[in-house]
């Protein structure tokens, strides 16, 4: 059949130009729009190993024997309909038209070891998302603009800038307390992930920073494609990794042509800071209802917002100075500046058959909204494939990447966060008055009572840190063919970087001991080998056509870091590890190993009827012996219904599918199993203590087993109307059983966290895919793209002596984020006020204060409900794209709003300042009660409120636009002067508008750490509207 | 496919075997390095009106507020992670090796000294269960009744007391208090025992006496050269500092120009009055007031701030504060147990007829001890014997029970100075001194001096059921409800 020649062709490669032939040459265009057809590939029917490809110029040459007396081309290009061209004799030149492909069913997509696979023969889920979408409206970190795109995808960007991390979560979180993060992959293989020195937590102070993961440095320009393998199915064959999905990245290969190909990417955007405060501004600093009167009491009532009725008259400020009285409604927009990112990359590429290349550098500038902090990114890729041989070809990716950050932003807790003053100093002062935050002998100004609420310019001006990442992603691939259906494919791949970060608390820093400062370092280095071999074999069994496949993977992975940590600067302002009073060097090491054999089998009966069967064994270096073993298998077929049956004719294309798979996992920390002891640094006698590990007492358990995560899957595949609308439905369960998680316990076992095997979480849920080509004219086209995800999540149960899996507490332990039997993943639990059963609250009559409650479930930390709403249109040369997208159910527990409350910026605490505040309710015995605050004491009231953490508990639902691009591709007539093929220019513009929201003063999208800790706001870094302009060129 | 997988995952940078010397000396560290500013000054020290602040989040004793923070859970929550999972640890190496016998009867002793301050603080506490989790996957302890706790730690100390044995080997100089002399450590035992039986005589005075009259058989520390106490070293690293002096050092008087104290913490007006009052030679020994940036001991100038104050006062420099070259220097021993509290609890016990002997010149013993141990924060502070014979002549023992007791217990209250835990048990035991609590506005305790510190509020989250029996049996989890020994 011309499909099974089309096969070969592609396989073979070869280019023959022998004497004695008849030069043939040609060019192929596009029916569409007249343009050249650029590697579409030309051979002579019969006889396919007789062809080429078309040049930049979409022409080719070939030589055809003379032997060959009637010729007949056929002409194939993917996306396109194949055509077959009789030549007439003598003729020598040619001129082919390819017109769109409308039945598009062979789609091929990239599943799992990097296998091509026809979509219809696949039994589970996969979305593919190409390159081209996150080059325009960039962001900076790639795994961000994941958001909205795929169904069943929860993509969660943070607040904490360019260069930090990012947050995905595919098909709910499915581990109670691992990492529920995806495994990123490139060309097949695996790379690393990790965030240097750990996560920020929701207490942090000092350097609490996001230092950026592994995916944030993927540039977007070198990308393919992405596809997102959901089902335990697709990622049965990458281990208990893929347990969480796979993201498979497949980067751009070099292209055969004459000459070398360049192309030119550029974006440009600012970032506007956005004020979702909404203080009251009718009462300003002071306490009991009245303004200070000295600078020591404007310092003292810094953060309290409880003074007299503005009236613009003079006041003494926190600086000394007199100021009016009046409101300071634009603290946010004064004390951040404009950012700005700019990114540059160039990419050659070219080659012949026989050795193929592309080569790109980049370069991504980000100057943060935040003063004096930037992010620099220089990332230099080489892709080289080549055909050695008949039988070897080889393929070989080069990254390296350097990052430098200077002053990330920090997030959490009051201390050296310069988000917090922003928001919390008394609404008649001005932040700017704070600057440069420091006296004349390099110490930090106060501006209110307490020394850890850091004065946010002495933060920006004076704290510093910086850290470099070198990083090198290394893969080397070798393939050779025994017989025509019979492969060996050895793979290796390394993904290495060195990390070296230096934070300086300054000499002044009111809050360290003697104001002199804190000092700390860490020296990292992060390894993740992988080697692979595979044997492939396939053959025809009758209409059966198989394919089979045995390999072996062994992944060896090492973290190496030094931590220098010392407090107080001997001599000021000299910031060295060897300056300090008191200084410790940690080192930790983490090696860890997984070796796997795996085999699949695919069989596909007459492209109608597919099934896939694949098995795993993995061993666990960081489990005992006894138990660090698991073996787990995976099932699936499809069955194309509308080539099997007679469909309606309004069906185009219909297909069923159904799977079943398992994926197992073991700790995923070394060194978990027995107690060990470490020495402690002393000047007198030698010290031991029980080894602590990442800064906790983890409680070693050598009983560990590892975990299963079972996925059944069923879904359905349509194309209707002439393929005008597309339905991709799917439902899945995903069991996840013996779950390890690291739970923190009571304290008092001697011990804060322990690793358990833990019980039983489901998630199970439905993803929907609608695309729709509305439009299509010669002129005009609109297409739209709907996707919605729901995902049930509940513990079903915990294990024994575990009540609660505390997964992170809030400052002032004011809520929690939880795991307990029977609800859902990641619950917010705290207090709430006492009612009766009339619903009056019950109040102490010794405090006159609301009675507070037992600890109780107050909201749900992760969205259950995700979706994302595209529609492109183009006319003629113009092209537009909007994205909204949004998520619903989840909550989020605000330790701002706490604060605001307590401060009395709240719009709420304007209640009772005139004449103080009633409060009605009964006693604890049912009399009722009544009692008025007077003005003097309504700070306390509403302080005291900070222990009803449900008032702080909002709806986390939104829906943004996320992002829109309008381009322009310029015609190819107006650059001919320049040897430019083609050009577009495009605005972009992200996260423009929050459409829908219920938080109050801040961002639903607020988390400020990939963690688990997930439905905290904390003063994080405001969210920031993105305008730009993007430029591709291609030469 | 398993080959070497043991081996790789054994961390490089930690030993598999413990040294259960060096175990101890980071439990007696971790015992006495625990939360000394929140706990010692903040919320002990203020309650007892030692220090004050006009701060709100420090003010746990000075104003009974908690509006933010850990202050009062500091204590508990350093506890059980470090000194008493470590000494529990030691115990488990040494306490089936007869050679090893001393070194686990002194870890036994240390384990009750470490107890008998969380249950002082708090009231029932996790004790049989605590410090299990490795041993025995123990996460959630249960919460022990105090009066079971207080019995357990008799009978621990009484045990650990006999089975010492002086021929056998001991910790030498890993051991920071006696550098191992098993004698010594005796009698710390027995001292320990007559503070823990004394602090029984509200709630249950037979069995109280029956253990004071035991400890006071077995030997207690009534000489200077038996002072249980701490050396420190100024230079290195932290752990080796004098846990208090690092603590107030690093933040109320970090800044060290008696103006800028970070948590707005002075001496209490209560303290100083009283030291100045009794014309108290120790006044100069421990206090200064901050002129022209250099610490001035002179008496006559020296003043406590009052309790309960909302706002910076405008002379806020005048107040007297803590001596940093004697007191508060860096290596400044620490007393764990001093013959002055033990002269004090005999002069007690005799005056209640439960041993014999002059009550009065224990009570002058008590006093005298006290000043003489001055000299352990270096010649500024030695008192002369001539100044101690002086106050002595002015301070004689009175007559009637009640005024004995004042007396007593009022001295105990400096001289116990800056064992502020101590110090705040003891009076909650006794009531003596006389201090009038301070009634701001918004205090969580109806103007009412605390009788406790707060579980943490983890704790409800991570070990419920047993919190809340605990909470059912002792009262609510507050500052007001009192502890078992300390009955109404």
């Amino acid at each position: 059949t011309e499909l099974a020649e089309l096969r070969l062709a592609h396989k073979s490669n070869i280019t023959f130009n022998m004497l004695g032939t008849l030069p043939v040459s040609g060019i192929i265009t596009s029916a569409k729009d007249g343009s050249p057809i650029i590697g579409a590939s030309v051979f002579v029917k019969g006889n396919p190993k007789i062809g080429t490809s078309t040049d930049a110029s979409g022409k080719f040459k070939l030589g055809i024997p003379d032997n060959i007396t009637s010729i007949t081309l056929v002409v194939s290009m993917v996306g396109y309909e194949p055509q077959t061209v009789v030549l007439s004799a003598s003729q020598t030149t040619v001129s082919v038209t390819l017109k769109e492909s409308v039945q598009n069913i062979q789609e091929v997509v990239v599943t799992a070891l990097g296998v091509k696979k026809d979509k219809k023969a696949l039994a589970y889920s996969v979305t593919e998302v190409s390159g081209s979408e996150f080059t325009q409206a960039r962001e900076t970190n790639l795994a961000n603009a994941l958001s909205g795109k795929i169904a069943g995808v929860n993509a969660t960007s943070l607040a904490t800038g360019a260069g930090g991390s990012s947050r995905v979560v595919i098909r709910g979180n499915g581990s109670l307390s691992g990492d529920n993060q995806p495994l990123y992959v490139i060309n097949g293989m695996p790379i690393d992930n990790s965030t240097p020195g750990g996560s920020p937590t929701t207490g942090g102070s000092g350097h609490n920073v996001d230092r950026g993961d592994g995916i944030g440095g993927i540039n977007p320009d070198d990308i393919e494609s992405i596809s997102v393998l959901k089902g335990g199915t697709a990622a049965a064959l990458y281990g208990s990794r893929a347990a969480n999905g796979v993201i498979l990245i497949t980067t751009k290969k070099g292209t055969v042509r004459k000459g070398i190909g360049v192309e030119y990417n550029a974006t440009a955007t600012i970032d506007d800071v956005v004020d979702f405060t909404d203080w009251q501004y009718m009462y300003g600093q002071g306490d009991g209802g009245v303004k200070p009167t000295s600078q020591a009491q404007a310092v003292s009532w810094g953060r309290r917002s409880w003074g007299a009725k503005m009236d613009g008259q003079p006041y003494i400020a926190f600086d000394g100075k007199e100021h009016p009285y009046s409101p300071q409604q634009n603290n946010i927009k004064n004390f951040y500046r404009t950012g700005s990112t700019l990114s540059n990359t160039i990419s050659f590429s070219g080659g012949t058959e026989a050795l193929n290349f592309r080569a790109s550098v980049a370069d991504i500038n980000n100057k943060s909204v935040l003063p004096n902090s930037t992010f620099n990114r220089k990332v230099a890729n080489l892709s080289i494939n080549a055909k050695l041989s008949e039988r070897i070809s080889m393929e070989a990716l080069a990254q390296y990447n350097l990052e430098k950050a200077h002053n990330r932003p920090s997030a959490g807790d009051a201390p050296g966060n310069p988000n917090w003053a922003n928001y919390m100093i008394a609404n008649t002062v001005d932040i700017r008055w704070m600057d440069p935050g420091y006296d004349a002998t390099g110490r930090e100004v106060q501006w209110n009572e307490t020394p850890y609420a850091s004065n946010s310019y002495f933060v920006v001006n004076k704290f510093r840190n910086d850290d470099t990442k070198n990083r090198f992603i290394g893969q080397f691939g070798l393939k050779y063919d025994i017989l025509k259906n019979l492969f060996v494919k050895g793979n290796i791949s390394r993904d290495f970087y060195s990390y070296d970060f230096t934070g300086i608390i300054p000499t002044g820093t009111v809050y360290t001991t003697n104001a002199a400062g804190e000092y700390q370092g860490i020296k990292s280095t992060v390894t993740e080998n992988n080697s692979m071999l595979t044997v492939n074999y396939n053959t025809d069994l009758g209409p059966v056509h198989m394919n089979a496949m045995l390999g072996g993977n062994q992944r060896s992975f090492e973290r190496s870091e030094i931590y220098t940590n010392g407090t107080q600067f001997i001599i000021p302002n000299f910031y060295s590890f060897t300056n300090l009073t008191t200084a410790t060097t940690r080192p930790v090491t983490q090696r860890l190993a997984t070796n796997s054999v795996f085999g699949s089998l695919d069989l596909d009966y007459k492209g109608v009827l597919f099934l896939n069967a694949s098995a795993r064994q993995d061993w666990f270096s960081t489990l005992g012996i006894k138990n660090n073993t698991i073996l787990y298998p995976a099932v699936g077929t499809s069955f194309v219904l509308s080539q099997a049956t007679e469909m309606p004719s309004f069906v185009n294309y219909a297909k069923l599918r159904a799977s079943w798979a398992q994926v197992g996992g073991g700790v995923p920390d070394p060194y978990t199993l027995n107690q060990s002891y470490s020495m402690v640094t002393s000047s007198g006698q030698p010290l031991q203590q029980i080894t602590m590990t990442n800064g906790e007492y983890l409680l070693n358990n050598p009983s560990l087993k590892p975990f299963t995560s079972t996925t059944w899957e069923a879904g359905l595949d349509t194309k209707l109307f002439n393929n005008r609308l597309g339905v991709d439905l799917t439902y899945y369960l995903r069991r996840t059983t013996n779950d390890i998680v690291k739970t923190a316990i009571s304290g008092t076992s001697g011990y804060q966290n322990t690793y358990v095997n833990v019980g039983q979480v489901d998630n199970s849920g439905i993803e929907l895919l609608l695309t729709g080509s509305l439009v299509k004219t010669k002129n005009f086209s609109w297409n739209t793209s709907f996707n919605l995800a729901y995902n049930k999540n509940r513990v079903v149960q915990l294990t024994e002596g575990v009540n609660t899996i505390q997964l992170a507490t809030s400052v002032g332990s004011w809520a929690f984020v939880n795991t307990d039997a029977g609800r859902p993943y990641g619950i917010i639990k705290g207090y709430t006020m006492v009612t009766d059963s009339k619903g009056n609250i019950v109040y102490d009559t010794s405090t006159g204060y609301p009675v507070k409650g037992p600890i109780k479930e107050i909201g749900q930390g992760v969205a259950p409900l995700t979706t994302g709403f595209s529609n492109s249109f183009t006319y003629k040369n113009w092209n537009l794209d909007i994205l909204l997208d949004g998520k619903f159910g989840n909550d989020v527990f605000s330790v701002m709003n706490v604060y605001a409350t307590r401060f009395g910026l709240q719009q709420k605490t304007l209640a009772g300042r005139d004449n103080g505040l009633v409060l009605n309710g009964v006693t604890a015995n049912g009399d009722s009660y009544t009692r008025t605050v007077p003005v003097s004491q309504l700070r306390l009231y509403y302080d005291n409120l900070k222990n009803y953490s449900d008032l702080f508990v909002y709806d986390g639902s939104f829906i943004k636009l996320r992002q829109i691009v309008l381009g322009y591709k310029i015609p190819a007539k107006y650059l001919g002067f320049a040897k430019i093929q083609s050009a577009s220019i495009s605005f972009v513009a992200r996260n423009l508008f929050v459409l829908y929201k219920k938080t109050e003063n801040f961002d639903p999208e607020s988390s400020y750490t990939n963690s688990n800790a997930q439905g905290f706001e904390a003063f994080g870094l405001p969210r920031a509207r993105s305008y730009g302009i993007n430029l591709t060129v291609k030469f | 496919c398993d080959n070497g997988f043991e081996e790789l995952n054994i961390n490089p940078d930690t030993s598999p075997i413990i040294v259960p010397s060096y175990m101890f000396s980071k439990a007696q560290y971790d015992a006495l390095n625990n939360s000394c500013a929140s706990t010692y000054e903040f919320a002990a020290g203020g309650s007892i009106q030692h220090f004050s602040t006009y701060k709100d989040v420090p003010g746990i004793g000075d104003k009974y507020f908690f509006s933010q923070g850990t202050y009062p859970y500091d204590f508990f929550n350093n506890a059980y992670p470090l000194s008493v999972n470590e000494v529990q640890t030691v115990i488990n190496a040494v306490k089936n090796d007869p050679a090893q016998v001393n070194l686990y009867a002194i870890a036994r002793i240390w384990r009750a000294y470490t107890f008998h301050r969380i249950t002082d603080l708090y009231g029932d506490i996790p004790y049989s269960d605590a410090g299990q989790g490795y041993t025995s996957s123990k996460f959630t302890p249960k919460y022990d009744t105090q009066q079971s706790v207080y019995l357990d730690m008799l009978k621990e100390l009484e045990q650990a007391a006999t089975s010492l044995d002086a021929t056998k080997s001991s910790y030498a100089s890993a051991d920071i208090v006696y550098g191992g002399d098993v004698t010594k450590w005796k009698k710390f035992a027995y001292s320990l025992m007559l503070r823990l039986s004394m602090r029984m005589t509200k709630v249950d005075a037979a069995t109280a006496k029956t253990w004071a009259q035991k400890a006071i058989a077995g030997g207690i520390i009534l000489d200077d050269k038996d002072l249980a106490k701490v050396q420190y070293i100024a230079n290195g690293q932290d752990i080796n500092k004098n846990p208090v002096s690092l603590a107030l050092r690093g933040n109320n008087y970090a800044v060290a120009d008696g103006n800028n104290n970070t948590e707005g913490g002075k001496f209490s007006n209560t303290f100083i009055s009283f030291l100045k009052a009794n014309k108290d030679p120790r006044l100069s020994s421990i206090a200064v007031v901050w002129v022209d940036k250099k610490q001035d001991t002179t008496a006559t100038i020296q003043k406590g701030m009052q309790n309960g104050l909302l706002q910076k006062p405008a002379d806020f420099i005048t107040y007297s504060e803590p001596n940093i070259n004697t007191v508060l220097k860096l290596d400044a021993p620490m007393v764990v147990i001093s013959n002055a509290e033990m002269n004090f609890l005999m002069a007690e016990a005799i005056v209640r007829g439960w041993a014999s002997g002059d009550a009065a010149s224990y009570y002058q013993g008590g006093i005298s001890a006290s000043m003489r141990n001055m000299a352990i924060y270096g010649d500024a502070a030695a008192i002369s014997t001539a100044k101690i014979n002086a106050y002595l002549a002015t301070h004689t023992f009175p007559a009637s029970f009640d005024a004995q007791m004042e007396q007593i217990h009022s001295q105990m209250w400096v001289s116990l100075f800056p064992d502020e835990v101590e110090v705040y048990s003891n009076w909650r035991r006794t009531g003596y001194p006389k201090l009038t609590p301070v009634n701001i506005t918004g205090n969580l305790t109806n103007g009412t001096i605390p009788r406790r510190l707060i579980y943490p509020i983890v704790e409800e989250n991570l070990n419920g059921p047993n919190l809340k029996e605990a909470i059912s049996r002792q009262g609510a989890n507050t500052l007001t409800t009192r502890i078992w020994w300390d009955k109404n």
